[in-house]
């Protein structure tokens, strides 16, 4: 996502709070901190990645091209088992991190997290064995629960303010007659994305670092926060909902213009980041967000003061209920659209519905959906007519009833704030066509290895030869051999072919299985010299 | 072939399939400032098909190189500028022959053949250390390249398709 494209769908959908929102920006862009371009590039580790040690090491050591500090520094054992290495030392361009056990025999991964000067945080790996080597060990996903709940519960804040606060406010604005009903129940929930906003900000820092929340306040994770798409969802949503403040409780005249900006800032703000506004075709998913957002806004904000209006003042409630009904199918209709819509892009395939967490949470979504829907149809079509024409039995009724489906939009935005932890199918199928690429440097020669897709199948090779101080190499020939001696599989040998870019090709290669494969090139330099350059290569699984 | 099989995975189970496999010289060892030799011993053809041509590498130091004519091939010799020049029965030697080739023949599979040449090894070249002849092997449009040569430490068994050597020895 880029800064610049984004304010553009606020633009077109706005024009009233354009100038307003385009000054914001610009003073957001001006004090946005200058992207930084270095990144610290590890230099040495102690043990060597590879190193096989006769005995534990009192302490490791990583060096840097610049000065450092850590984030996150982990050690896997040879089990899987993770164990958190805290005690460490920066020593100008090196860390020096004490080891707190004896380590058993077997193969170790020091894994690393470190933040430069730049803010930039790098990561990476060095593996290491006591004794032998035994077969890499695989980290299990360390999810860290508690700060995966916070960023749900400051998500469904942030949506509580948005869609209860902002969309309250609307509600009351323009459907409304007496703004008394409901109106500290709106308030409340502005105030409640007022908090959850900045909140969600921080967490997203955090979890872009790996960090565990005792960290929220260091500089390095709102800076890191302030470089995602999410900051700008934050600022938007911030301003909307300024405004829908403004519209309870600033001046009259300026009630119905704010509260209108407040709903296009809602649109605005959810569509500025997150899983659907970055799926392609963006001229299209970017104005889809945008509706569906601020048609659950004008829906779900509504329902409150309706119901609050319906209980204490049914009289007046009755042109409210009026108005709202009579705006109510058209909103529908484009929150629909626009959900089927995103839907489909982003699932793609209906059996990613059952096999992905993504799906089955848009199939519990769905069906929470279905209820409100039918209950709303209900209100709608059944209710409607006699709680208009003054019938006391059925506003009580209506009453339960929007408070029932109030409920299931909570419901909802919890769903959809859940979203926050699933890649969607789309982006699950664009990770797994990722190449996997290797740099093998030798004095005598180096290459650039790259598997596509970089997963177990069928793939194709692409290899860029040089000499080892970079200059051009005309090899007569380039035969990759791919070998996996734990697997019992024989190594696999193909020639490659010359596509005339001034790269080595193999297509069709089929790769039997995942796990760490060794890549050897047999870089043939004249009739009788032979290069073999050797690297791991780590296959996905399929 | 079933017997051929047989005494292949004898030899095999014994460990010396390497000398089986691979093109090698027959006499593994020579003195430095001696005349060599060389016989290349060519088993078997790549992959099955037969061979049609032998093309040796001579290595720096090996100099005033005679191949032996063999009836059926094609012999030719490529001749260089050494990388210093050599004394040799009160000649200076500054260039010579850098590769030789037997081809144009045809020797099957299921034959053996030897493709000799005669040398000096220069007296300045290291005793103690090995001098490799890489070599490569035609078989129509099959090749295969007997041109590895182990890095320092490298164990020469770990190949798969090691040069030919011989360990230079002392003067006498």
């Amino acid at each position: 996502m880029n800064a610049a494209s984004l304010p553009s769908t606020a633009f077109v959908n706005g024009p009233r709070i354009s100038r307003l929102l385009a000054a914001l920006v610009l003073v957001a862009v001006l004090v946005l901190p200058g992207r930084a371009f270095a990144h610290a590039a590890l230099v040495a580790t102690d043990p060597a990645d590879g190193a096989v040690l006769t005995q534990s090491p009192a302490r490791f050591s990583l060096t840097f091209s610049e000065p450092v500090s850590p984030l996150v520094l982990t050690l896997v054992r040879p089990d899987g088992s993770q164990l958190a290495l805290t005690s460490f030392r920066l020593k100008d361009q090196t860390v020096e991190i004490d080891n707190p056990e004896t380590l058993k025999s077997g193969t170790h991964v020091l894994s690393w997290r470190v933040v430069s000067v730049d803010g930039h945080p790098v990561g990476g790996s060095a593996l290491f064995s006591i004794g032998a080597p035994s077969a890499a060990p695989v980290a299990g996903e360390a999810v860290d629960w508690t700060l995966r709940a916070a960023i749900w519960a400051a998500k469904l804040f942030l949506y509580a303010g948005l869609f209860l606060g902002v969309g309250g406010a609307f509600a009351l604005a323009w459907l409304a007659d007496d703004r008394r009903c409901g109106q500290r129940f709106v308030a409340s929930a502005l105030l409640l994305g007022l908090v959850g906003a900045p909140v969600s900000l921080g967490l997203q820092g955090l979890d872009g670092l790996g960090a565990p929340l005792a960290r929220f306040a260091a500089p390095t994770v709102w800076k890191t926060a302030l470089e995602t798409s999410f900051v700008w969802t934050v600022l938007i949503g911030l301003i909307a909902l300024g405004l829908g403040l403004l519209s309870l409780a600033g001046p009259p005249s300026l009630r119905k213009l704010s509260a209108s900006a407040a709903l296009l800032g809602v649109g605005a703000a959810l569509a500025a980041s997150g899983h659907a506004s970055a799926a392609e075709p963006l001229w299209l998913t970017r104005p889809l967000v945008f509706a569906h957002s601020a048609a659950i806004a004008f829906w779900v904000g509504a329902l409150a003061p309706l119901g609050l209006a319906l209980r204490q003042q049914p009289a007046d409630a009755r042109a409210f209920l009026g108005r709202f009904s009579r705006a109510i199918l058209p909103v529908v209709a484009v929150l629909a659209a626009s959900g089927i819509v995103l839907a489909i892009i982003q699932v793609r395939q209906p059996a990613a519905l059952v096999h992905t967490a993504y799906g089955r949470l848009l199939l519990l979504k769905l069906a929470l959906l279905l209820f409100l829907f039918t209950l709303a149809a209900v209100n709608r079509w059944t209710l409607t007519a006699p709680a208009k024409a003054g019938d006391t039995e059925v506003q009580r009724r209506m009453v339960r009833s929007i408070g029932i489906e109030m409920l299931i939009a909570l419901a909802i935005f919890g769903v959809a704030a859940g979203w926050r932890f699933t890649p969607p199918p789309r982006a699950l199928a664009i990770a797994a066509a990722q190449p996997v690429s290797i740099h093998i440097h030798t004095l005598k020669a180096m290459a650039d290895l790259s598997i596509t897709p970089g997963h177990a199948g069928e793939v194709a090779a692409s290899m860029m030869i040089m000499t080892g101080d970079f200059g051009p190499l005309d090899a007569k020939q380039v035969t990759l051999v791919l070998s996996k001696p734990d697997s019992g599989i024989e190594s696999i040998k193909r020639p490659a072919t010359k596509p005339g870019d001034g790269t080595w090709r193999i297509d069709n290669l089929v790769i039997p299985l995942p796990g760490r494969w060794n890549a050897r090139l047999d870089i043939l330099v004249s009739d009788f010299e032979v290069v073999k350059i050797e690297a791991p290569i780590e296959i996905r699984s399929e | 072939m079933k017997t051929y099989l047989l005494a292949a995975g004898a030899l095999c189970a014994l460990g010396t399939n390497a000398a089986l496999a691979h093109i090698t010289l027959e006499t593994q060892e020579a003195a430095v400032g001696s005349t060599y030799k060389a016989v290349l011993r060519v088993p078997h053809g790549c992959e099955g098909k037969a061979t049609t041509a032998v093309r040796v590498q001579i290595p720096e130091g090996v100099i005033a190189v005679k191949p032996m004519p063999k009836p059926g091939w094609t012999l030719q010799t490529k001749k260089g500028r050494y990388e210093k020049s050599y004394q040799l029965y009160g000649e200076t030697l500054a260039t010579g022959v850098k590769e030789v080739d037997w081809s144009g023949g045809n020797l099957p599979d299921e034959f053996y053949d030897e493709f000799v040449f005669r040398a000096s090894l220069a007296a300045d070249l290291p005793a103690g250390q090995m001098l490799y002849f890489p070599v490569v092997q035609e078989c129509g449009d099959a090749t295969d390249r007997w041109i590895e040569i182990p890095a320092a430490g490298q164990d020469e068994d770990a190949l798969e398709t090691p040069a030919p050597g011989i360990k230079l020895l002392p003067k006498k």
